[in-house]
């Protein structure tokens, strides 16, 4: 019931924006995309000269601007492509759907450009990050496998795990606080072999921007940050193929016109073969293994006329760790409709269908004796409705719902022994509907204030079936509920106030501030530090109240050089309630009373952060500092004294640079350096039954060693020839480039001969890794 | 699947891959110290036996030294109207035994009083205490010995068949092959709590493996293979969850943060006591 009186509030308030749009005003809209490929360009500037105001395309390319009547020029502009104006003569409305060539660099085109390129000066927002794709894929990478994630790693805010992992921590928030949509679809575990890959593969995908707290009002759900990647539509000017094969990989992308401009596909496959080679092993333990990933990504999509278009998405992708007695597999497939429709020229609106599957499945063949079979999995479907408002350059609105209905399933065992006799278990279902719905404006005040505000109100419901227990205060089950099928059973709802505040001191300064509250109704049963397969996901329940984390920052941004150096300084104060952490030793997999491992309290997070980013013909990259603290308070943990969290660095600092040495030849370099990570290590010891025990005095009470490592590569170009539509490169990269040891673990061993006797022993992952990788388009 | 491994096949397969990439190296680092606590091992069992206590005290992790043994204590056991005081073995320091054998029964609480010790070393005496009520477990059946054979190992795998009684149940598990008992160390027990057979038939639990890899554990035709099943209370079986997490050692894919194991000795104590009834069965392995 009030659900419905929500949803026709919404859909009067829809109306009403159609039925006030202003008079007296021309519209100049459009879609602003790429020269070559068609593909649409996000975050592209368009600035009106003679005001000095103007818009950014959004997540789909599109723009509109309603101005009075007049003579205007155009400036269309966006990273790493050559600026176009546009003299237009404004008297009736019109579309100007513009398309922009890629810079190559030349100085001319450069200083053109830098027309608008102090867009992190006038964005509203604070702590997001746009990273090009191209500026991703000059990285040097683990193995040479450019990877999405371990750029934004890279970024300040932003702190990895643990080496090699696809897990990362945002402003103090642990890495289940992360909402990572591909496509809108949201990716539960990005993670390939253990978490040195990640699941995005860099040639199907166009664009990626985190949002590092201050997260649009359209999204919700966690408590961190939004890593918002988009999938390339497909070219639709002619088909193209693009493909390398790497050390440990190898990758083919498609895309073309189907049959005309209006329509475009995309499909891309990568797989590594680390496998192919185990048959050459000597041991044979290690001969019949099965090792490997692949991803598979598809998109079409087709324009259907002027103010519809349709796109088709999804994303297949699997691990397999196989031989002839056991496996284990683990993967994501995502799924998503959108239909984007033009209600006026105003009014921009997508819709959205969206599935999202992650699954696990281990245990022996079938028909081995024993059987073993442990399978787990979680679903997402949901929908989702944007409108976007234009009234005028100085203010955009946005509103919308969204629906989403999670099922998970946390575990379900068989075995079976050599009579057929089997042992079969199931934990109970977690069934959840999360609805919300928003509203939000971004409005210029004069010439030098501008900000943004949203609300969100979000609401959590627990569906049966569904068997709930109730625990005592030492967190034994006393009682336990059934509910029925279908049976909304728990609410939870509350709204997300966001506002981000932006002084322009002048074209190459301004101070921003903002203001943001998440909530987060899922959070997964995990305390490793590095990404595991074997993810659970659980609810909100009666037992357990949303997390919610309240967020200021503010930042002094400032540019020089014609906008090629940008600069930024921001400082962040992070609250978290209800925050989870797990008991001593938790029992999180396979376990029926899952909810008493849970230990609830806060968590607090404060740091700064300084970046600076440089872009210039022969030089590019950036300089990347984060000084933070995150304690945990939780009253049950570290005998009620409060905790650094596991991944807490307080100094990250990451060196990114590339530099083209020649037309041919471009060289590149990160060096990272990190304080160490929180660690637990003994303070006595003490013996039961011939085993030597570690006695404890405080969880994380020491640090791992600092971390620090070079990575290095050098990339040389095929030279091009008049005509000739092949181009390639070769890249060779080296990871850990002086070897560095950084310690990943250290464990205690008792030695055999003399079981009084024990050794510390430090495990750390890599040592220097060369990688080449031949990459190739036509 | 019992957890005498803490992960199931497919996860040590991905540990074992892992294991390719990973290179480890002994090193040095300066530890802190911390008072010294009692550390009790105790227990009670069905079984018609002296019941033992051994009594030593924690040091400092590096100490590198058997643990410092503690003599002169009083150890009190108590149950129903009884109170036998253990006397301190002759020539095992820290070992206190009952006077006489005498079998523990289901369902009756053992109380555990230690005084007259100063573990921390400050000059005043501390007293302890812990209890542990025996449960009644289940009526075991039988065993079967499968062989298995893998790339990574072979052997024989030993499964239980019983029905569980519909009350929440712990056990451990120990075995014997011939009259030598493989699993004598913490590291190696066997441990299983019900819940995903409570109030079932157990068809063929995995309890134990014995590889053809390791000599002592090999098995011949005529060899004598031996369950000895412990019903143990919740106490126990947290003791030796934690204790053989902490023994296996941390993995960042895995493992959480460290943390001491848990104990039911109060007044910081810690280790273990407990009582447990003891059933056995054995198979032959045939020719």
């Amino acid at each position: 019931m009030l659900r419905s009186r929500y949803i026709s509030l919404f859909f009067s308030v829809c109306i009403s924006f159609i039925a006030i749009e202003s008079f007296g005003k021309v519209i100049v809209s459009g879609y602003v995309q790429d020269a070559a490929t068609g593909e649409e360009l996000i975050g592209a500037n368009v600035t009106i000269l003679e005001i000095g105001k103007g818009t950014i395309t959004n997540t789909y390319g599109y723009y509109s601007l309603s101005l009075d009547p007049g003579s205007y020029t155009l400036v269309y502009s966006y990273i790493g492509y050559v600026a176009q104006r546009q003299s237009v003569n404004l008297d009736s409305d019109i579309v100007l759907n513009i398309e922009l060539g890629e810079s190559l660099q030349e100085l001319e085109e450069v200083t053109i450009t830098a027309e608008a390129g102090n867009a992190n000066i006038t964005r509203v927002e604070t702590g997001s990050v746009q990273l090009p794709i191209q500026s991703i894929r000059k990285i040097p990478a683990l193995l040479g496998e450019v990877d999405v994630i371990k750029a934004i790693q890279l970024l300040p805010g932003v702190q990895v795990t643990s080496e090699g992992s696809s897990g990362f921590s945002v402003r103090g928030g642990s890495h289940d606080q992360n909402l990572i949509l591909l496509d809108e679809a949201t990716i539960y575990n990005a993670s390939h072999l253990m978490g040195f890959f990640s699941v995005f593969n860099n040639d199907a995908i166009k664009d990626v921007k985190l949002y590092k707290g201050d997260i649009p009002a359209s999204s919700g759900g966690r408590l961190a940050s939004l890593l918002d990647i988009r999938m390339k539509n497909g070219n639709n000017k002619r088909f193209s193929a693009t493909g390398g094969i790497g050390t440990i990989s190898s990758r083919l992308t498609l895309e073309g016109p189907v049959f005309t401009e209006k329509a475009s596909f995309l499909l891309s496959a990568r797989r590594t073969y680390a496998d192919i080679f185990l048959p050459l092993a000597k041991d044979t333990a290690v001969r019949d293994n099965s090792l490997f990933f692949f991803d598979l990504n598809g998109k079409l999509n087709y324009m259907v006329n002027d103010k519809n278009r349709i796109y088709l998405s999804g994303y297949y992708g699997k691990d397999v760790f196989a031989n002839d007695f056991a496996g284990m597999y683990f993967g994501n497939r995502t799924f998503t409709f959108r239909w984007n429709h033009l209600f006026s020229k105003k009014l921009f609106s997508n819709f959205t269908l969206v599935n999202s599957h992650y699954f696990y499945d281990l245990g022996t063949p079938e028909g081995e004796i024993p059987f073993f079979n442990w399978i787990s999995f979680l679903e997402d479907y949901g929908f989702k409705g944007d409108f976007i408002w234009y009234p005028s350059p100085e203010h955009t609105f946005r509103y919308g719902l969204s629906s989403f209905y999670h099922v998970i399933k946390p575990g379900s065992v068989t075995a079976r022994d050599q009579d057929g006799n089997a042992n079969e278990s199931e934990l109970s279902n977690n069934l959840a509907l999360e609805n919300g719905i928003y509203f939000s404006g971004e409005s210029k005040i004069g010439d030098r204030f501008a900000m943004r505000y949203g609300l969100r109100y979000s609401m959590f419901h627990n569906v049966g079936d569904a068997t709930v227990f109730s625990y005592n205060d030492v967190y034994e089950v006393v009682d336990s509920t059934f509910y029925e099928k279908g049976e909304f059973y728990n609410l939870y709802h509350g709204l997300e106030p966001r506002i981000a505040l932006n002084c322009m001191l002048n074209e190459r300064n301004s101070i921003k501030a903002s203001y943001s509250r998440n909530r987060q109704y899922l959070q997964m049963a995990s305390n490793s530090t590095a990404g595991t397969p074997l993810d659970i996901w659980f609810p909100a329940s009666p037992n357990i109240e949303p997390q919610i984390s309240d967020q200021l920052a503010m930042g002094y941004f400032r540019n020089s050089l014609d906008n090629r150096i940008e600069s930024s300084v921001e400082l962040y104060y992070k609250k978290m309630t209800n925050s989870i952490d797990f008991r001593d030793h938790a029992q999180l997999l396979l376990n029926p009373r899952l909810e008493g491992e849970l230990r609830i309290g806060d968590a607090t997070s404060y740091g700064a952060e300084l970046f600076i980013k440089y872009e210039t013909p022969q030089l590019s990259g950036w300089i990347s500092y984060t000084y933070s603290k995150i304690t945990r308070d939780i009253p049950e943990i570290n005998n009620g004294i409060p905790y650094p969290a596991p991944y807490e660095k307080p100094h990250d600092l990451a060196l990114v640079f590339s530099y083209n040495l020649t037309d041919r030849i471009g060289l590149a370099a990160n060096w990272i350096y990190s304080t160490g990570i929180p660690f637990t290590l003994p303070s006595g010891r003490y013996e039961v039954l011939g085993s030597i025990l570690p006695l404890y005095t405080g969880r994380n009470e020491y640090r791992l060693p600092d971390y620090h490592r070079l990575d290095v590569s050098v990339t040389i170009t095929g030279k091009e020839k008049p005509g000739r539509r092949w181009q390639s490169e070769w890249n060779f990269s080296v990871y850990n480039a002086y070897a560095r040891k950084n310690i990943w673990t250290i464990n205690f061993i008792q030695d055999n001969d003399n079981p009084d006797l024990t050794y510390a022993e430090m495990t750390y992952l890599f040592s220097i890794i060369p990688a080449i990788t031949y990459n190739f388009k036509f | 699947m019992a957890r005498n491994n803490k992960y199931p096949k497919g996860v040590l397969l991905v540990l074992a891959l892992m294991g390719f990439a990973a290179c480890t190296e002994l090193i040095d680092i300066e530890l802190d110290s911390t008072f010294q606590r009692l550390v009790v091992f105790g227990t009670v069992t069905s079984d018609s036996v002296r019941h033992q206590v051994q009594l030593t005290t924690s040091s400092d992790y590096f100490s590198n030294r058997p643990s410092p043994k503690v003599s002169g204590a009083l150890v009190e056991l108590e149950y129903g109207n009884n109170l036998v005081i253990l006397e301190e073995h002759d020539t095992i320091p820290g070992l206190y035994r009952t006077p006489a054998a005498f079998r523990g029964e289901p369902q009756t609480t053992y109380h555990l009083h230690i005084s007259q010790v100063d573990a921390d070393g400050d000059g005043a005496d501390e007293s302890y205490y812990a209890e542990s009520t025996m449960p009644s477990g289940l009526k075991l059946d039988s065993i079967r010995l499968t062989y298995f054979k893998s790339p990574f190992f072979s052997g024989y795998q030993v499964f239980m068949y019983a029905l569980d009684p519909p009350t929440r149940e712990w056990y451990s598990f120990k075995i014997w092959k011939n009259s030598d008992l493989l699993t004598d160390t913490l590291s190696k027990y066997s441990i299983q709590s019900d819940d995903f057979y409570n109030g079932s038939y157990i068809y063929g639990l995995p309890v134990g493996f014995l590889m053809d890899e390791d000599p002592r554990e090999a098995l011949m035709p005529g060899d004598t293979v031996t369950l000895e099943l412990n019903s143990i209370d919740l106490d126990y079986y947290n003791f030796i969850v934690d204790a053989q997490l902490e023994i296996m050692g941390n993995n960042p894919l895995f493992s959480g943060p460290a943390a001491n194991v848990r104990s039911n000795i109060d007044n910081q104590g810690k280790g273990i006591f407990t009582a447990y009834p003891v059933q056995r069965v054995s198979a032959i392995l045939s020719e």
